[in-house]
């Protein structure tokens, strides 16, 4: 149990009609924590992530969000709230410029600290860009407005789906670089993984899907490969 | 002679603005929704007789009528989308054709047990009978004047809107892709609303323009729509500045295929629809 505590989820089940994509999931993230989900294909990473901003199917169970039930509101009121997801395959909105995309990050969201001039700070190549189409830009500068646009919302929770999905090992080592900095400011980060390795290194504590369920949680200098490998495709 | 076909020109160009206006609010919520809305010319219809009603039973001045109806209007298409249109939306095309075919014959015959089957017109008065020569035996109505530039005005503004403003930002956004909007927490749901509301004020104005340049009747919707339908298929769709330009074409294309013949008023215009969607099916200045 995190010691700042953000998120509480306590025995979710999401329905895609009789199908049960996650069965009696228990996770929780603190403030300033970093937690990976880790899982192979289809077990269910990613619906957890829809469950808790509101865009899964049916959930049964009890999502908590600074200790208020969450589990049944809409998307905006939880966005506004302060939590923000950096979707799968970025979904940027590529006939906007990139400043466009990005000023939608700060409409949404919570009206915090964290401005255009943190932003450029962090993100200097978008600067020059901003005037572009984000349809013309390359998969790593997308990645990074679809970073920049969630924490433009100041988030106090930032739920990352699969976001090296399809980049070069470069760019994937600068944006799991500025992953601790963004914890720095407190924020804490649930992040979705397929690249173990990579997710587990940047970790706090990491939970391991298998089948919609929870099959392994823990610190991960305390887990070894095989007992990851075990839990992850279920041998 | 040559006196007789720019004259002719002209006034197409200039029946070109009201054609715009029939299609303006159609372009956006098309090109946002993704759907026609198979009611829009009866809308704007229901809006004609609605500042008749107010310019004769409570004697308002035609101007002062219709910027009464315009937040009227937006209160309408904000509603309807809300909570008629929205429950069909993204479920099945057809479905939202049929809800709002349903809604066209609902009004068309509403306002016929009301107002019975009789032309009506507003009274635009001293703005009507005004002209502007131009020398040559070339008279522009100082109303259809007006009524275009009111037209270029509307077009500049939606532009403006669509691509100068937060909200606009947030309608192409949902336009682009209505799931990943939702995943961030821009409520498609709401901005579908927003945006039909703004396309019902583009009715109101339509509608205080129409109800003074033409007769009108219960039945008179589909013909509107049909080309508000032609102008932005015409100019692309979702380019508000190719639905001027759109009019412009439609208007012209009417107004030379009646010099050579009366009969041949529509149905140069319907040809010119056609040629343009053979040659040319994304339109004369597509977006999307």
């Amino acid at each position: 149990m995190a010691t700042n505590e953000l998120l509480s989820v306590e025995g979710v089940s999401v329905f895609y009609d009789k199908f049960r994509a996650l069965d009696r999931i228990d996770i929780n993230v603190g403030a300033g924590e970093i937690v990976s989900i880790i899982g192979a294909n289809g077990a269910g990473k990613s619906t957890l992530l829809k469950a808790i901003i509101g865009q899964a199917g049916r959930v049964e169970g009890r999502i908590q969000f600074e200790g208020e039930n969450i589990l049944g509101r809409a998307t905006a009121d939880i966005v506004a709230a302060g939590m923000m997801l950096v979707p799968e395959g970025r979904r940027l909105f590529p006939s906007l410029t990139v400043e466009e995309n990005l000023r939608l990050g700060w409409a949404v969201g919570r009206k915090g600290e964290f401005g255009f001039a943190e932003l450029w700070r962090l993100f200097p190549a978008l600067e020059e860009r901003k005037r572009q189409k984000a349809g013309s830009l390359s998969g790593g500068q997308q990645q990074m407005v679809a970073l920049g646009r969630a924490l433009l919302a100041n988030p106090k929770l930032l739920l990352c789906d699969e976001i090296s999905l399809g980049l070069a090992p470069l760019v994937v080592n600068e944006l799991y670089a500025l992953i601790p900095r963004v914890k720095e400011r407190g924020i804490g980060i649930l992040i979705v993984e397929q690249d173990i390795e990579r997710s587990l290194a940047v970790a706090d504590r990491f939970y391991c899907l298998l089948e919609g369920r929870v099959s392994l949680a823990g610190h991960p200098r305390e887990a070894t490969r095989e007992m990851v490998m075990k839990h992850y495709f279920g041998l | 002679m040559a006196g007789v076909w720019i004259n002719q020109i002209l006034q197409g160009i200039l029946l070109g603005g009201l054609y715009t206006m029939f299609a303006t609010g159609l372009s956006l919520s098309a090109g946002v929704m993704r759907f026609v809305n198979i009611a829009h010319g009866d809308f704007i219809v229901l809006a004609c007789f609605l500042l008749l009603i107010l310019t004769t039973s409570l004697g308002l001045n035609p101007i002062v009528a219709t910027l009464v109806i315009l937040p009227v209007a937006f209160a309408v298409g904000f509603g309807l989308q809300r909570f008629l249109l929205q429950r069909v939306v993204g479920e099945n095309v057809l479905l939202v054709i049929l809800v709002t075919f349903g809604l066209s014959i609902i009004i068309e015959n509403g306002l016929l047990e009301g107002f019975g089957a009789d032309p009506q017109k507003v009274a635009g008065g001293w703005m009507e009978t005004a002209t502007i020569g131009l020398g040559g035996g070339i008279n522009m109505g100082l109303f259809q004047v007006v009524t275009f530039v009111a037209a270029v005005a509307v077009v500049a503004a939606l532009d403006l809107v669509l691509y100068r403003t937060g909200i606009g930002a947030k309608i192409r956004a949902v336009s682009d892709d209505v799931a990943a909007a939702d995943l961030i927490g821009l409520s498609s749901v709401r901005i579908y609303a927003v945006a039909m509301g703004i396309s019902f004020v583009t009715i109101g104005i339509a509608a205080g323009f129409m109800s003074i340049w033409t007769d009108f009747d219960p039945a008179s919707g589909p013909t509107r729509l049909l080309i508000a339908f032609e102008v932005i298929v015409l100019g692309g769709l979702g380019s508000m500045w190719g639905s001027l330009m759109g009019g412009i074409v439609l208007g012209v294309a009417q107004s030379v295929g009646a010099q050579f013949d009366i009969a041949w008023q529509m149905l140069a215009g319907h040809l010119v629809f056609l040629i343009v969607l053979a040659v040319r099916p994304q339109g004369l200045f597509p977006k999307y």
